[in-house]
């Protein structure tokens, strides 16, 4: 079942993908997925409807629920990365307010390397966050702000 | 998310999180002073003093510090308060002294052996036993000049020279009841002419030749002793004994901090907790000048002082207030680390 789960998560990826203009070579390479299943995907073949169905609900999921549902059944960082950026469509900017003391607890829960460490603070690329917050979650001192944009 | 891994041994730990980096802070009991410093500049208060009245005195055999492997978010920041650095931080195997994006309190001890003339007064000095002085002496044989010669025909065979030589420089080898030899080792003698006088038949001839003639042959240089000054940089707490007491301006040190101690003798009670737990052997109590009197409750050596606020710490009744007005440290871009080594002024 998990499988089936992944291969809807990754059929939904692989449809946004085509749709930014990404080769069946480029997509296969960034899900992690063998061609001849990326072509079958992209035909309607060999996936159950149920799989992409339930696929869409985890889509509706809260950003946070949804990355660590998908990092959890995709087992596979970079295939995470591209499913979570292609699936959220949200964009959030994070702020990391001065009372950051750069501990690093951000950057090692960061399901996605999103955040880098740079003179004792943390740094957020908002292009990359999925604004799970996880992070902000996680700060000893509170330092994290994501807002949706 | 990897969780921090404690381990202890004995009075020291070691907290470590290994993930994007490995993070790792080690805790040396030995070279904690006590202060608690630490406890104050912990961001996240993972970090317990103990009660170090007691642990000083030895009533209690704990650890100087605790710290909450669970609250411990692996920063740094006490490491980098610490002013005898008992908190080691490092960040994948380098410790953040030597990195340059954190911050570093500027402190150092330092004995210049060019100047430095061997005579172990700091050594006898440090309160904390940090400074081993290893000198090589000059030869004796060497700083004296003169000739010696024991007429044997002459010799009685009395002992006395033997006896009375401050040097040990003579030795009769008694071989049966009229025979024997009789020697001086020249590596010995220093020519002070006491074999001489003390001879009851005159047969020791003997002179010193720079009583005589001045120091003409003898070599200035082998005079010197040699050597090399030692200091244990996790002894040393910085307190400035060696460059007080060096009489030749060979021992210079940098302190962390600047302030002011205080004490207020209406409320001490004398209990000398501050005086066993100070590093710097700052406090003390006087000596009374007259029987069945008594002076000041306690004393200080201030310019001793590091500021650290051991002694404030453990006073029962709050008699002690240690003023930190300034903080040495190199600059960091980051305003929270900023702030945390500011508040350690007050």
């Amino acid at each position: 079942m998990p499988k089936h789960i992944a291969s809807g998560l990754k059929y939904l990826a692989a449809l946004e993908l085509v749709r930014d203009g990404y080769s069946q070579k480029q997509i296969s390479k960034m899900l992690n997925v063998n061609k001849s299943t990326l072509s079958h995907y992209l035909n309607g073949r060999n996936i159950s409807l149920g799989s992409i169905e339930i696929a869409e609900i985890v889509r509706e999921f809260s950003p946070k629920d949804f990355l660590v549902f998908t990092d959890a059944i995709i087992e596979d960082k970079e295939a995470t990365k591209t499913i979570v950026k292609t699936c959220l469509v949200n964009k959030y900017s994070a702020e990391v307010k001065d009372s950051c003391i750069g501990c690093g607890i951000c950057v090692d829960t960061c399901l996605i390397d999103a955040i880098v460490l740079d003179d004792l603070k943390a740094h957020i690329n908002s292009d990359i966050c999925c604004g799970c917050r996880i992070c902000a979650e996680k700060c000893p001192t509170n330092s994290i702000n994501i807002l949706e944009e | 998310m990897a969780a921090n891994i404690k381990e202890v041994k004995a009075k020291d730990f070691n907290v470590e999180r290994s993930a994007e980096e490995d993070r790792e802070l080690s805790f040396k009991d030995e070279v904690c002073v006590g202060c608690g410093v630490c406890e104050s500049i912990c961001p996240v208060g993972a970090i317990k003093l103990g009660s170090i009245g007691a642990i000083v005195r030895n009533d209690i055999d704990e650890s100087k510090i605790e710290i909450d492997e669970d609250k411990c978010v692996l920063c740094g920041m006490c490491s980098v308060g610490c002013p005898v650095d008992a908190l080691e931080f490092t960040v994948d195997g380098t410790p953040i002294s030597e990195i340059e994006t954190y911050p570093k309190l500027i402190s150092s001890a330092e004995i210049d052996d060019d100047t430095c003339i061997y005579c172990k007064a700091c050594e006898r000095a440090c309160p904390r036993e940090a400074i081993t002085v290893a000198r090589q002496l000059p030869e004796r044989a060497k700083l004296v000049t003169g000739e010696i010669d024991i007429d044997k025909e002459t010799c009685i065979d009395c002992g006395i020279c033997e006896e009375m030589c401050p040097a040990d420089a003579i030795t009769i080898d008694q071989k049966g009841p009229e025979d024997f030899d009789i020697n001086v080792d020249k590596d010995k003698c220093v020519y002070c002419l006491i074999c001489k006088k003390a001879c009851p038949v005159d047969a020791i001839m003997a002179a010193c030749r720079s009583c005589s003639y001045g120091e003409y042959d003898l070599n200035p240089e082998d005079a010197e002793t040699t050597g090399k000054a030692l200091i244990d940089d996790d002894a040393c707490v910085r307190c400035g004994w060696c460059e007080e007491v060096c009489p030749v301006d060979a021992a210079k040190v940098e302190k962390p901090f600047e302030g002011e101690l205080k004490l207020d003798l209406d409320k001490c009670t004398t209990c000398g907790a501050c005086v066993d737990v100070c590093p710097c052997d700052v406090l003390f109590f006087p000596k009374s000048s007259a029987p069945g009197t008594i002076d000041d409750k306690l004393m200080k050596d201030e310019q001793f002082c590091i500021y650290c606020g051991a002694c404030e710490n453990v006073c029962p009744v709050e008699a002690i207030d240690v003023k930190r007005t300034g903080i040495k440290c190199t600059p960091t871009k980051s305003k929270s680390w900023q702030k945390s080594i500011d508040s350690l002024k007050n």
